[in-house]
């Protein structure tokens, strides 16, 4: 166990399909420090949200352990882990409100049963600005952008000031430009706020920016995490290979 | 490709020595594999070809007894004809690659040496796109979006692209080949044939 603010050790998670056994994660173990820009990447099915919902502690792994800030989760009582994850764990979906609710009442959602409405709306819409979103308060989710609704929804996430926020396929049908946007306000997130910023990733174009890339395979994450690209005499890495 | 081309744009984008532009052809085309030796004999074709000239002269630096540096810009002519480059057609490049004509030949006893040198390969491209990672963070904490950034992040996406596309092609291949390998009567030779009938 490290002095980091996640620590994940040999976690495993299995779903199973009457007798077939789907091997989602196997002996993932990883590290993640306040202020820290962390991108997942792994082909569809790689167990990318798996590993978020574990985090979030909304799914329990079946094997190994998740330690977040020195505290192991499965020590908690559920009342003390429900709230450690309200007030220090943001998630941001895709998915937008179901309602027809603006977006400055979507955002204030989380807040609404602890500080009442009119705290809770203020709130709200010092993330949107601090989004860039705060001219869309009055708007409704239909109505916005691929790109506004990814604003919006990181908005939501760190609406409650969260040490950890957890992002699904955030730039998932953005364009360069949109994605770019996305990409640099969570960057400035973990900058100013020291907010460590968990992110799984449609595509490497998407993770370009980040402190570290982690790619899932066979449920497992590929190794050497924070060191540079191996020289192995198994490979030829084109890069290295001069020609005039 | 030569460096002929890239060379000549950097200059046009602006002048510098030769040491200065073998730098910054590494940093914007670094998995092209240009040689840094090779800028130095584009530059001379360039010159030769009345593409780029002599703008004067810098210093040799600490080491005195080295020749001045000649920084070069590029001629009238050497805009038009980069210009020219630019709206003709692009070819499509020819994939020859090792690894695939080695996985595309081999024999079941291959196989477990196959499984490291992918697994090695699929290390090399996570190292490189934490290469190129880094690089982005640099081009982002500048915190501008002008024109030369932006095209930045479109030539960075293209090599980014490319090096994604490989670590998923090598992650499939490796995931077939250690299940084969846990199935050791799959290796032996099966006509199409018999695995349709044995569904």
């Amino acid at each position: 166990m490290t002095d980091g603010l996640l620590s994940l050790r040999a976690v495993s998670k299995s779903y199973w399909r009457g007798a077939h056994e789907l091997r989602v994660l196997a002996d993932v173990s990883m590290e993640m420090s306040a202020g820290e820009f962390v991108a997942v990447w792994g082909k569809r099915g790689a167990g990318k949200t798996t590993l978020l919902k574990i985090v979030a502690g909304l799914e329990a792994p079946d094997t190994g352990t998740v330690h977040f800030a020195g505290r192991d989760l499965a020590d908690m009582s559920e009342s003390a882990h429900a709230r450690l994850m309200r007030e220090q764990v943001g998630w941001v979906r895709r998915a937008g409100p179901r309602s027809d609710l603006s977006m400055l009442d979507y955002v204030a959602l989380p807040l609404l049963v602890e500080h009442g409405q009119r705290r809770a709306r203020s709130r709200a819409y010092d993330a949107l600005a601090r989004v860039g979103m705060s001219e869309c308060a009055g708007q409704r989710w239909e109505s916005l952008s691929d790109g506004e609704r990814a604003l919006v929804g990181i908005a939501h996430g760190v609406v409650r000031r969260p040490r950890l926020l957890l992002v699904d396929d955030p730039t998932a049908n953005l364009g360069v430009r949109e994605r770019e946007d996305v990409n640099e306000l969570l960057r400035s997130l973990t900058g100013e706020e020291q907010l460590a910023v968990l992110m799984t990733v449609p595509g490497m174009p998407a993770a370009m920016g980040t402190d570290e890339i982690k790619v899932l395979s066979g449920g497992r994450l590929l190794a050497q995490p924070r060191e540079p690209a191996p020289q192995t005499n198994v490979i030829e890495f084109p890069s290295r290979e001069r020609s005039a | 490709m030569s460096a002929k081309h890239a060379v000549l744009g950097l200059v046009i984008e602006r002048p510098g020595y030769g040491y200065q532009l073998a730098q910054r052809l590494e940093e914007r085309f670094g998995a092209s594999g240009f040689a840094p030796s090779g800028v130095y004999s584009a530059l001379d074709q360039l010159a030769r070809d009345e593409l780029v000239r002599s703008a004067g002269e810098m210093g040799a630096g600490p080491a005195r007894r080295a020749a001045p540096r000649t920084i070069y810009e590029a001629t009238p002519e050497g805009v038009d004809h980069f210009e020219s480059w630019m709206l003709a057609s692009s070819s499509t490049p020819p994939l020859r690659d090792d690894l695939h004509m080695k996985i595309s030949l081999c024999r079941p006893r291959n196989v477990p040496r196959l499984i490291d040198m992918i697994y090695g390969q699929e290390l090399a491209c996570l190292g490189r796109l934490r290469d190129l990672s880094r690089l982005a963070e640099e081009d982002r904490a500048g915190g501008s979006r002008e024109w030369s950034v932006m095209m930045r992040v479109l030539a960075r996406d293209a090599e980014v692209a490319f090096w994604n596309a490989r670590i998923e092609w090598l992650q499939s291949a490796r995931e077939l080949l250690e299940q084969l390998r846990e199935e050791p009567d799959r290796l032996s030779v099966v006509r199409p044939a018999d695995r349709l009938r044995a569904c």
